[in-house]
């Protein structure tokens, strides 16, 4: 059982190839019609590492208290120099890096980049994959507005309905765990307090862990081969491929700028969900969750939770466990498999509301 | 005392709110977005009501600021009503109350009436045209998302050209930063 273990550490972490001769100088990065797909990974990293410089100086001015929490981002937005570019380039990079992570995903999906010894690449992968997603969710609630509160609200109670699919000595776990991730009673001060810990702090930190795993194990097993056919062409990953990749940085950070610059984030959002949390107030209609979590938000609208909640945990269990589910599996299958997820995704996130008014007979 | 209170609320209901919830039901309807009372109003829940902004808060001097905005019949009068924002004001004081009042059966030519040239935000979206797309027409970062972006772009041509160049330069030299490296590793291989 031990020598096991150790074979497959031994596998996974080369201590031959741990140095700057293997990881960088020789490394090839293999050249076919795929080799876009490589260009993804970095592009998460220049998100985060954008998400991380304007989120450090949004820190410099926001209150995470229930009473000036809107107050503050009203102020970085109208009184602060650069404050709206910053908020403006943290927003639109934190919907571009979730963006790029899922591409990412399914592009290493369909190249089969999780064959051996990558899994651990592919698992720290999927585990980034639901962190950034937790990040969206603990941001969202931060700007303490109309659709942050009831958005959260909405999300956190999804958690209590799992109790009534559970054997009655477990029903009431699930409502533990709303209620302690919650904070308090209803979404208040103590829940904002833990969403901004776990944003800016507990977050980040394993953030940086996981990724310092999956980068080291990518420099230590280099690309992979992301073909059937035989790589016929590599290039050097030093510095050609760096270069590559860093002209990309500078064009979608140019980008970005442009955007952040022009166009505010909010303004595709109706103007009274902008408005500060009213807990006496009515409700205003369209609370709805970011778009990356419209491929979850429409089937729950649509299907009874009970189906919604075992195919997400089916999905990420498969995901998670998919160096040992697909091993045999050939690309060509790998890829059907990713065009129908992408579909999925693409459908639901874009066409979703139509999609809904359909199921519903246009209620 | 009871009189005194009797009083108080005898002129409270003197003072009764008249909301116009037809032009937001409109606004709503045409853009497909949610709007609420604050596209006009200082208060998002409208008038009625003693927070801030609402009738119930209202002091003497505040109450004849509202009196002398509900005399307003004629266009032209400076109007500061206290119950109304920047932009509800505005309305009243380029319509007057009499024709404002005439639109509440066909909202819709409110827009025409209020014209193109007024764009209080100065976000480059005409104030007639945000109320028609039920956006907001005193918050600058809420409006239709491609004349926002097309007017913030002709608004920041300069910083464009400057982050523009500050980004090829700085591509530039890390680019040969990094060939340079490339390069002295190359030869200090080739030493060994």
């Amino acid at each position: 059982m031990f020598r096991a273990f150790s074979d497959f550490l031994s596998a996974r972490f080369p201590v031959e190839k741990m140095n700057f001769n293997a990881m960088v100088a020789k490394k090839e990065v293999p050249v076919h019609k795929m080799s876009w797909a490589y260009y993804l990974g970095g592009l998460s990293l220049f998100f985060l590492i954008v998400q991380v410089v304007t989120g450090l100086m949004l820190l410099f001015y926001y209150e995470p208290t229930v009473s000036d929490a809107h107050a503050s981002v009203e102020f970085i937005t109208k009184h602060v120099s650069g404050g709206a570019l910053i908020r403006n380039m943290h927003s639109w990079s934190a919907s571009a890096m979730i963006f790029c992570v899922m591409a990412h995903m399914l592009t290493a999906f369909a190249m089969k980049a999780f064959e051996r010894p990558r899994e651990l690449i592919w698992v720290t992968g999927v585990i980034m994959l639901l962190l950034t997603f937790t990040f969206g969710f603990t941001g969202y609630l931060l700007p303490w507005n109309q659709i942050a509160v009831n958005a959260t609200k909405v999300g956190l109670q999804s958690i209590e309905e799992i109790g009534t699919f559970l054997p009655q000595s477990l029903s009431t776990l699930p409502r533990l765990i709303r209620e302690t991730i919650q904070g308090e009673a209803s979404v208040g001060q103590a829940t904002l307090s833990r969403f901004y810990a776990l944003h800016v702090v507990v977050l980040p930190l394993l953030m940086f862990a996981v990724l310092a795993l999956h980068l080291f194990s990518i420099q230590l097993h280099g690309m992979s081969k992301g073909v059937d056919s035989e790589v016929r062409k590599t290039e050097k990953f030093f510095p050609d491929f760096m270069i590559k990749d860093l002209t990309l940085w500078g064009v979608v950070f140019l980008v970005l700028f442009i955007v952040a610059l022009c166009l505010p984030f909010e303004s595709f959002f109706s103007y009274p969900l902008s408005e500060p949390y009213n807990p006496l107030g009515s409700t205003p209609e369209g609370i709805k969750p970011e778009w990356y979590f419209y491929f979850l938000y429409y089937p729950l609208e649509m299907l009874p939770f009970w189906v919604v909640f075992l195919v997400t945990n089916a999905a990420v269990l498969v995901l998670l466990l998919a160096p040992w589910i697909f091993r045999g599996t050939s690309r060509r299958t790998l890829r059907v498999l990713a065009v129908v997820i992408t579909a999925y995704l693409v459908l639901m996130t874009v066409f979703g509301e139509q999609i809904y008014y359909i199921v519903k007979g246009g209620q | 005392m009871k009189l005194v209170g009797y009083l108080i609320f005898a002129f409270w209901l003197s003072i009764s709110v008249y909301a116009y919830p037809e032009f937001q039901k409109f606004s709503q309807m045409n853009s497909g977005r949610t709007v609420n009372c604050a596209m006009c109003h200082t208060h998002p829940d409208g008038p009625n009501g003693a927070a801030f902004g609402q009738i119930g808060s209202l002091n003497a001097e505040q109450i004849e600021r509202l009196n002398q905005a509900r005399a307003a019949f004629d266009p032209g009068r400076d109007v500061n009503s206290p119950i109304l924002n920047a932009f509800g004001n505005h309305i009243i004081k380029t319509l007057g109350k009499t024709k404002f009042l005439e639109y509440r059966s066909r909202p819709k030519e409110l827009a025409t009436a209020l014209g193109t040239s007024s764009d209080l935000d100065e976000d480059g979206v005409p104030d007639a045209r945000e109320y028609l797309e039920g956006t907001h027409p005193l918050n600058k970062a809420n409006g239709n998302p491609w004349l926002l972006f097309v007017h913030n772009f002709k608004r920041n041509k300069v910083h464009v050209v400057l982050i523009f160049l500050a980004t090829v330069v700085t591509i530039y030299g890390l680019v040969n930063l990094l060939r340079g490296a490339h390069a002295a590793h190359e030869l200090s291989q080739l030493k060994k």
